[in-house]
């Protein structure tokens, strides 16, 4: 049952944990970088109406 | 230039691209001593090359306040320093982590790490000067003096000596030309990666810094000085 439960497990296994699951860490350092844009970017819309003031 | 958006939109997709193909590309395995860990060239080195070109910046707006007197040029340079001084730390820590599992120890003593970490104290006591004056003029006067001094500290400590000796850095003594520029140390497949990184991290450093000129903008409108 159990090892029944790992094939499928292990068939299910996507592009995320292939090989080296690099993927895992690319995907986890561009939700990084896209959060980080996005608070810079507010940061910057925040100073443009301060600057209109 | 400040406002605009094409470059701030170019460095999102320079760095998607470098967060993302930098973990795909191709990279040589040598003698399997980095293994993968050679991918950090796209973090680590642009950090300084990010550096490097702020400081400049930095400069080029220094010696223009101590030519005009203009306040304004007083605030690029500081921001461009700052922000210079961000990368620069950011640089050196990455560069004690990759240093702790490359090389055995987080600090080995190699030349350019020495180098750096003399070059980044150098920095920080232009910040200290800063502090330590309070008026504006007298400030923005001996900061844009020193600025200029502790870039041109950067040619020995980051650009010659570590040149000269021995060094676990590429370019150390025996080897070819400048490893930053003509980099016949890299493959061709890094290099499609590393260049945009360069350009990526760089323009983002550039648009915190004008996030900090523009604050320091409304603050001297604010007191009256401008």
């Amino acid at each position: 049952m159990i090892q029944l439960l790992e094939t499928q497990i292990a068939s299910n296994e996507g592009i995320m944990v292939q090989s080296g699951k690099i993927y895992l860490v690319m995907t986890i350092v561009s939700i990084i970088l896209i959060g980080l844009f996005i608070y810079v970017a507010s940061i910057d819309k925040k100073i443009t109406q301060l600057e209109k003031k | 230039m400040l406002r605009a958006k094409w470059w701030k939109v170019l460095s999102f997709v320079l760095l998607l691209y470098t967060c993302t193909y930098g973990f795909l590309v191709k990279v040589p395995r040598l003698d399997d001593r980095m293994k993968e860990s050679i991918r950090n060239f796209f973090f680590h080195v642009p950090m300084w090359f990010g550096m490097m070109i702020l400081l400049f910046v930095s400069l080029v707006y220094a010696i223009k306040y101590l030519k005009s007197g203009d306040l304004v040029h007083d605030v690029y340079s500081f921001a461009f320093a700052s922000m210079g001084l961000v990368f620069g730390t950011l640089g050196i820590i990455t560069g004690a982590v990759w240093a702790n599992y490359q090389w055995g120890s987080p600090w080995v003593g190699d030349p350019k790490q020495n180098g750096a970490a003399i070059a980044l104290l150098i920095y920080f006591a232009y910040f200290v000067l800063r502090g330590s004056l309070l008026d504006i003029e007298k400030r923005a006067r001996l900061s844009a003096v020193y600025n200029i001094f502790s870039f041109f500290m950067l040619f020995p400590t980051l650009w010659i000596l570590p040149r000269l000796t021995e060094s676990l850095h590429p370019g150390g003594q025996g080897s070819d030309g400048n490893p930053g520029i003509n980099g016949k140390d890299m493959s061709s497949n890094m290099r499609t990666v590393f260049y945009p990184a360069v350009i990526g991290w760089t323009l983002l450093g550039v648009w915190i810094t004008t996030l900090k000129i523009r604050v320091q903008m409304i603050q001297l409108k604010k007191d009256g000085l401008l």
